[in-house]
């Protein structure tokens, strides 16, 4: 048996199920010290003092750090706009408090109680500035300004006089031609929310000045040589100076693709000699880390009466909050995948994120892909249902296809499986039609007498990898041991293992390529000693990118083992197809390595007195390439689409004026185990990525994408009012059905 | 947490003695909501007493004439695991196996959620639906007070300083009896009702005339709401749609609920609604003997 393509166990589960596996929170140092993070509290203000005395001189207190304690105050993923602490003494930039999530001071002390009690005694003297919230009213030209400063921008010269963080566009052909001549437009207006990941393990970390004299940190995040390149950055010390380390992660989601913890653990570590460890409560976790974009996008499309989408034309707007972040990014993929996965002649997107005093928003599996997926069904099912036409047939006639041009104007990389999904997924559809509502589910059931049900179907592609020249690429090496006959193998590859099986798959390459049963791969994957950087644990990409690099080393330490190198080792950096960024002004590129494609079929049923909305079954065909390890394929589809369930119905990060009304999962409600869908049936197809390491495509946030119009569409169909809000909560649901009733 | 004492007495006199010394004492039964307030600091009393280990308030006594005895610190899911308790009555015990999950069931009680007095516990209304008189002990002697006055405001109750809850008393289910708990809440399970409501009734012998019936609601009102006239109006009258869906109307006059993360006004005037012709049309049910499928609210 193959190791790739084999169910195996993954090489965690036992250490995760014993509760061996150690999370961040877990690790315990000898002679540390706790540190606990000041978060600003208001959403807008200019410090105009910081009394840190009465903390200093609390009991236990070892030391209190301000911004005139950080080297250089600044950083970001993307851009460095963020200060590590906000306060005086430090950068004209990092005087203001822009969220209420800003961190303005670090109490370290010998415990934990001794540093929370000390942290309440700093006190912070500040000017209240104007708040931003909304941001089309960011856009005003009155509106306060939240980055007046100068920083590195790397997409040429940004307006400082303006919150706009960045605007891209895309132009192909004529669409006002095209309206003219459309049978029939459907105009639209969606709205998305900001969303909270809620990974099962808040934010937690140590650091500490090793024997060597470098400083490392021990935390969870998706790309350990950006955090490393990020904590370097602004201690002003050199990458080689930090060692980053990953112990087992509780869940990352996007989440944790900025920094968190990473930075202020070095600085206290650095500066007291101590190693330092800190674990965020629920609360501070939601409060504390980016949430997914919020996105008003308003949709006009046309189509001809033989169903033919003929123009498109789209203005997205999203809430970037009060940082860069990832938002520039997710902003461009909006921007292509607010199309769908359809070739349109005539295009017309502009598209915007915008800086407020709200939580940053940034990355969360789908990475403005859902966002723009769920304008982009919306469109098509409203088309479908304007036309009377099968919502199989328009895709059918609309979808890209091998050799169709993008909107960019670039040709679909090869391997363009949009209709496969689609087939089977009405394949499936046709084979169980919807039951009759019997399934007792909610304590309301057993009186329940009012129900209706529907069915929606949605159709979704999704990059796998970073985009528009982004320079990707991925290290690994194979070590093989033994003397006449190989005995065993070791791999190198510091990809994150986030909860979603990485090193598994890791695994499974590894023994595939060099013959061995997979127990004989012996993997290291710790820290950024191991080797070069995987890159990031995102954008589903580490099974395409690790795979690829490590089938490489693989090939390569296999020659060395047949010219008698005894072990053999080698290395390799995988570098996929070169990528180019949006044209200014009329977006042409070539912005992605390659796709996946996902087709879902959701059923629901609704409570007609009280909007309660279950989905009864959810059917997902995901084209994967080729399934490494089936079982884990399958777990990433049946999380990703309770997930999205949890986006579509439930989920919703309230804020006022800049502050989190949410702030606990008792009001910020995911759901729970009664809420996922009652039968998730996940279809894997193998077709192959010619990209893809054995074939194999990135899969793990495309089943994420077409649950939310899928659900919307199913709910049309159920009671016959399209919802382009999200979540869709029962209150709104029921307020629809209020409307509806003459 | 903060520094307390932690005293754990084997008596009612001792509890008694000790709640009125300390004065701001609180009392700890199954924990799950006075030990996340003291983890956060909303509450920081000096003294915590114990009362599991106090025999009286660990009755749980089911008998067909006398009723039901609850000890104030039995943990729901003792009374969840009772069957005889579940068939005599199935809308108090759906109640209780509403509040939190597994694991809370394991430590939460029926006397805990009453105690806590939040407006939208869930075993309140279903308590009051059934006549549930509190026992109470304190300095100056036991007293017992109906389950509908025990809250007085959100957190608030009738005990006095020195008091302590001791036990529950709900008379025994007469024949033709029938009872049943909703709550709605956004998602299907662990949550906090955006309304829940109550009703219990007593058929004639035919089945066709209501006797009695008793109809309370959660999370419309600063506590626990009895809607005495919507039972009042069904005492009397034959069983059919439009009465059910009348009493449904005044539970939705009562209702005063407010607008807050969990619901509007509006959303829950109308949920007073429906959950009420809903527990009715169960209860009916019940009290008839033909309920189909399940008994209580878990899936």
């Amino acid at each position: 048996m193959r190791a790739v393509g084999s169910s195996i166990p993954r090489v965690d589960a036992v250490d995760k199920v014993t509760g061996l596996a150690p999370y961040p929170g877990d690790i315990d140092l000898p002679g540390q010290a706790w540190m606990k993070i000041v978060f600003a509290g208001v959403p807008h203000a200019r410090i105009t003092r910081l009394d840190v005395s009465r903390a200093q001189a609390a009991p236990g207190v070892i030391a209190v750090f301000t911004a005139a304690d950080v080297p250089v105050n600044e950083y970001g993923l993307i851009m460095p706009d963020q200060p590590v602490l906000c306060g005086p003494g430090s950068t004209p930039q990092a005087q203001i408090v822009r969220w209420e999530g800003d961190h303005v001071a670090l109490v370290v002390a010998e415990t934990q109680a001794q540093a929370e009690a000390a942290a309440k005694l700093v006190a912070m003297e500040y000017e209240e500035l104007p708040v931003v919230t909304d941001p089309f009213q960011a856009l005003e030209p009155d509106a306060p300004l939240l980055h007046p400063e100068e920083f590195p921008f790397p997409y040429g010269q940004r307006d400082r006089r303006s919150n706009l963080l960045l605007a891209y566009r895309l132009r192909r052909g004529d669409v006002e031609a095209a309206f003219a001549q459309a049978d029939v437009i459907v105009e639209a207006e969606y709205r998305t929310q900001a969303a909270e990941h809620a990974y099962l393990q808040p934010e937690a970390g140590l650091a500490y000045v090793r024997e060597d004299g470098r400083i490392e940190v021990i935390v969870a995040g998706q790309w350990m040589h950006e955090d490393r390149a990020q904590i370097a950055h602004a201690l002003g010390l050199p990458e080689e100076q930090i060692v980053v380390r990953y112990p087992a992660i509780g869940g990352a989601f996007g989440g944790r693709e900025d920094m968190s913890v990473q930075i202020v653990l070095a600085l206290a570590a650095w500066k007291t000699g101590r190693p330092v460890k800190t674990v965020w409560s629920r609360e501070e976790s939601i409060i504390g880390h980016h949430k997914r974009h919020p996105f008003v996008i308003k949709a006009k499309w046309g189509a001809t009466r033989e169903g033919k989408i003929v123009a498109a034309q789209m203005d997205v707007t999203s809430d970037a909050g009060a940082y860069a972040y990832t938002s520039t990014k997710v902003l461009g993929n909006a921007t292509l995948m607010c199309l769908g996965p359809y070739e349109i002649p005539n295009v017309h997107v502009d598209a915007r994120t915008v800086y407020t005093n709200n939580c940053p928003s940034g990355a969360f599996r789908g990475f403005g892909a859902p966002q723009g997926h769920f304008a982009a069904e919306g469109q098509v099912n409203k088309l479908a249902a304007a036309l009377g036409m099968d919502p199989v047939e328009i895709r059918r006639r609309n979808a890209l296809r091998e050799g169709s041009i993008l909107a960019t104007g670039s040709v679909v990389p090869a391997g363009c499986t949009a209709l496969d999904v689609l087939e089977e997924a009405a394949r499936r559809a046709a084979e169980s039609p919807p039951e009759p509502p019997v399934t007792l589910r909610t304590s309301l059931d057993a009186s329940r007498r009012r129900v209706a049900q529907g069915r929606g179907l949605a159709l979704s592609f999704k990059n796998v990898g970073f985009s528009l020249g982004f320079p990707e690429h991925c290290h690994a090496w194979v070590e093989i041991h033994g003397e006449a006959e190989m005995e065993r193998a070791v791999v190198g590859c510091v990809g994150a293992d986030v909860g979603q099986g990485a090193h598994t798959v890791f695994a499974q390459f590894a023994a595939d390529a060099l013959g061995l049963p997979v127990e004989k791969v012996e993997l290291r994957v710790e820290d950024t000693d191991v080797t070069g950087s995987s890159g990031s644990s995102s954008a589903s990409r580490m099974t395409f990118m690790a795979g690829n690099a490590i089938l490489g080393a693989a090939q390569r330490a296999l020659q060395a083992w047949e010219d008698e190198e005894r072990p053999a080792r080698a290395e390799f950096v995988f570098h996929p197809r070169p990528t180019t960024p949006y044209d200014p002004q009329t977006g042409a590129s070539d912005p992605n390595i390659t796709y996946g494609y996902c087709a879902q079929v959701a059923d629901v049923e609704v409570d007609l007195e009280t909007g309660h909305v279950l989905v009864k079954r959810l059917i997902s065909v995901n084209d994967v390439g080729k399934a490494v390890n089936p079982q884990q394929v399958e777990g990433q589809i049946e999380g990703a689409v309770a997930q999205s369930v949890g986006w579509t119905l439930l989920e919703n990060f309230v804020q006022e004026n800049g502050r989190a009304v949410t702030q606990r999962l008792s009001t910020y409600l995911i759901p729970g185990v009664a809420d996922v869908v009652e039968e998730i049936v996940p279809v894997i197809l193998e077709l192959p990525d010619p990209q893809g390491p054995l074939g194999a495509r990135g899969m793990a946030e495309m089943p994420f994408i077409p649950t939310a119009p899928a659900i919307a569409a199913a709910l049309h169909d159920a009671i016959g009012v399209w919802f382009d809000e999200l979540p869709i909560t029962p209150e709104r649901v029921w307020q629809a059905l209020r409307e509806r009733q003459p | 947490m903060h520094a307390f004492e932690y005293v754990a007495p084997h008596s009612v006199d001792d509890a008694v003695t000790l709640l009125q010394e300390s004065g701001d004492a609180q009392v700890l039964s199954g924990g799950t909501d006075l030990i996340p307030q003291m983890k956060e600091g909303r509450r920081r009393p000096p003294l915590v007493v114990d009362v599991k280990h106090i025999p009286e308030l660990n009755e749980l006594v089911y008998d067909p004439v006398e009723g039901l005895w609850l000890g104030a610190a039995v943990p729901c899911h003792r009374i969840v695991g009772n069957g005889a308790i579940a068939r005599a009555y199935p809308g108090l015990v759906e109640a209780i196996s509403l509040i939190g999950g597994i694991q809370i069931q394991g430590r939460a009680t029926v006397g805990g959620n009453l105690c806590n007095a939040s407006p939208a516990a869930d075993s309140i209304p279903a308590l009051i639906a059934h006549r549930a008189v509190c026992h109470i002990a304190g300095p100056k002697g036991p007293r017992t007070v109906p389950v509908e006055d025990f809250c007085t405001a959100p957190g608030e109750t009738v005990l006095e300083p020195g008091e302590l809850l001791v036990k529950i008393h709900v008379p025994a289910p007469p024949p033709n009896h029938g009872g049943a708990y909703q709550r709605f809440i956004p998602r299907n399970e662990m949550d906090i009702a955006v309304v829940g409501a109550g009703a219990a009734l007593v058929l004639d012998e035919r089945g066709q005339v209501i006797q009695q019936a008793r109809i309370a609601l959660g999370a419309v009102a600063p506590r626990p709401l009895f809607v005495e006239e919507a039972g009042a109006f069904l005492a009397g009258k034959p069983v059919s749609e439009e009465v059910l869906e009348e009493a449904a109307r005044l539970a939705r006059e009562a209702a005063r609920p407010i607008t807050d993360m969990r619901g509007t006004a509006a959303q829950r005037k109308h949920l007073s609604h429906v959950l009420t012709r809903r527990v009715l049309i169960q209860a009916v049910q019940r009290a008839r003997g033909e309920e189909a499928g399940r008994r209580n609210g878990h899936v």
